[in-house]
């Protein structure tokens, strides 16, 4: 149990984004040579049993495209919705294959180059995530069909998995899952930051989130090797880890020399640490 | 009078519109419904105006479809791509009834094996062997799950009852004629693409003539 416990988020993040890669890949071939359907699907809408989940964003599109709501799709959106709010973009940060596959090709290059230096040469305002759902929300309902659910990245490793397994084929469109990782050479998850109108959703969601990375401004001795580390490029030094953007990878409270961050059960009420108010203070004398 | 001005315009506009037909026609291309004939839906489809917006391309479908009946479009359908498509002369619907039990969205609603409406069998008289050639084959006959209903005999030819076919396609399938032009002796037409209602009851249709 000790082992256990020494391990680091990042430890646990990559055995959760593994095991739900797994889970991707063993669906379809569960479903195709054992015809065992206990569990089917992958992220637009997964079951195991009855129970179903649906994506959000996929089954917020349906309703606005087809201005009828479907009494299942809403207890299928019901258990994501929740998690989104309660804990935010976990599932971008802890289940997203498009995350896991840029966290796996992160630690490749690691291997073989050596550099752990930033690698973000194109930085855009935030704010473009929110404009990404929005414009897609309005493509679709223009062009009277769900765009995201036949172009969105997580969902189509799913389907080219499928697709592989039950007939032996990949289709074009795993170009676009190709393109998304390829962004990676720009900018860091440089699609999840800015382009990704479900991370979008879900980040809308978790605004008031309790799940949060809290910063200790006690103990924090300003190193800024957090900043460097996150892979959306916030920076909890300066109290950003509480931002709607952030994930709850928990990428930084493991690189933190001093232990000052650390996931926190955030309610309206609770205040951590009594003098955050003067986190302005810090920031302003740094 | 400003002539030069209004052919500018004319000749501006043509230019514009020689340019954009290629992409209005890939553009309707895109939009275009990929039911046709044989190419169906599965059981209990909405209707093609609102299946592209009703279907979320989660594959369940696909999966569960124990006979691999169902496939799933690609990009090259435009806002069609991930919807599942049933290709009947390949591998016809055997109207197990699994997939409309685990769409997500309703866009496939759960209707029961009779109720269900993929299409209509429509027999080609002109290549039929019964019809033609005057060959007792009675494949179709045979082979449909619905037999004496949806497709029985009159003067041991082969006769489609409309209020009876669901259009499963398993006659096409079995259909031992290829046609030189496509398809087969008996195809499946996707006359409920459009517009989907139930026949009336046997009874109160009966009632009334």
């Amino acid at each position: 149990m000790k082992w256990l416990h020494q391990r680091s988020w990042s430890f646990w993040r990559l055995s959760v984004q593994t095991a739900s890669f797994a889970l991707l890949v063993s669906i379809p071939l569960l479903n195709f040579y054992l015809k065992f359907h206990f569990i089917q699907g992958w992220y637009q809408s997964i079951s195991f049993g009855d129970l179903w989940f649906v994506s959000p964003l996929e089954g917020l599109e349906r309703i606005l495209v087809t201005r009828d709501i479907y009494g299942p799709l809403l207890v299928g959106m019901l258990i994501p919705v929740t998690l989104a709010l309660l804990c935010g973009r976990v599932f971008c940060g802890w289940i997203c294959p498009i995350h896991y596959l840029s966290d796996l090709s992160d630690r490749l290059k690691g291997i073989f180059t050596r550099s752990s230096k930033s690698r973000d040469r194109w930085l855009l305002p935030r704010q473009i995530l929110w404009f990404a759902l929005i414009g897609e929300l309005l493509l679709s309902l223009i062009v009277g069909a769900p765009i995201f659910v036949f172009m969105s990245p997580p969902g189509l490793v799913g389907r080219e998995m499928m697709r592989l397994v039950f007939f032996h084929t990949l289709a074009l469109e795993a170009l676009i899952v190709l393109g998304v990782l390829g962004m990676n050479l720009i900018t860091r998850r440089f699609y999840c930051r800015y382009l990704c109108p479900l991370g979008a959703l879900l980040a809308l969601l978790g605004r008031k989130r309790r799940l949060r990375v809290v910063l200790n401004p006690h103990t924090c001795v300003h190193c800024g090797k957090c900043d460097a580390s996150c892979p959306l490029g916030l920076e909890p030094q300066q109290g950003e880890s509480e931002h709607s953007h952030c994930w709850n990878c928990g990428t930084c409270i493991d690189i933190c020399p001093e232990q000052s961050l650390s996931y926190m059960w955030h309610t309206p009420l609770s205040n951590h640490y009594p003098i955050a108010g003067s986190l302005k203070d810090t920031r302003g004398s740094k | 009078m400003n002539f030069s001005a209004g052919r500018r315009t004319f000749l501006r506009n043509t230019l514009i519109g020689m340019l954009l037909a290629p992409a209005t026609a890939a553009a309707r291309r895109r939009y275009a419904y990929p039911v046709d004939r044989n190419v169906l839906r599965p059981p209990g489809a909405v209707t093609e105006e609102h299946f592209a917006g009703t279907c979320i391309r989660c594959g369940r479908c696909v999966e569960v479809c124990p006979y691999l009946c169902i496939e799933p479009l690609d990009i090259r359908n435009g806002v069609n791509a991930g919807t599942p498509i049933i290709r009947v002369e390949t591998i016809p619907c055997y109207l197990c009834m699994k997939c409309v039990d685990v769409c997500p969205t309703g866009a496939l609603q759960r209707v029961s094996q009779k109720e269900t409406r993929m299409g209509m069998a429509v027999i080609d008289r002109h290549t039929c062997l019964s019809w033609d050639k005057k060959i007792l084959c009675r494949t179709c006959y045979s082979v449909c799950p619905f037999m004496d209903k949806a497709i029985h005999l009159e003067d041991f030819k082969p006769v489609v009852d409309e209020e009876h076919c669901t259009g499963c396609g398993i006659c096409t399938h079995a259909c031992p004629v290829t046609r030189e032009q496509g398809g087969k002796a008996i195809n499946i037409e996707a006359v409920y693409a459009r517009e989907f209602t139930l026949p009336e009851p046997a009874s109160a249709a009966g009632g009334g003539v």
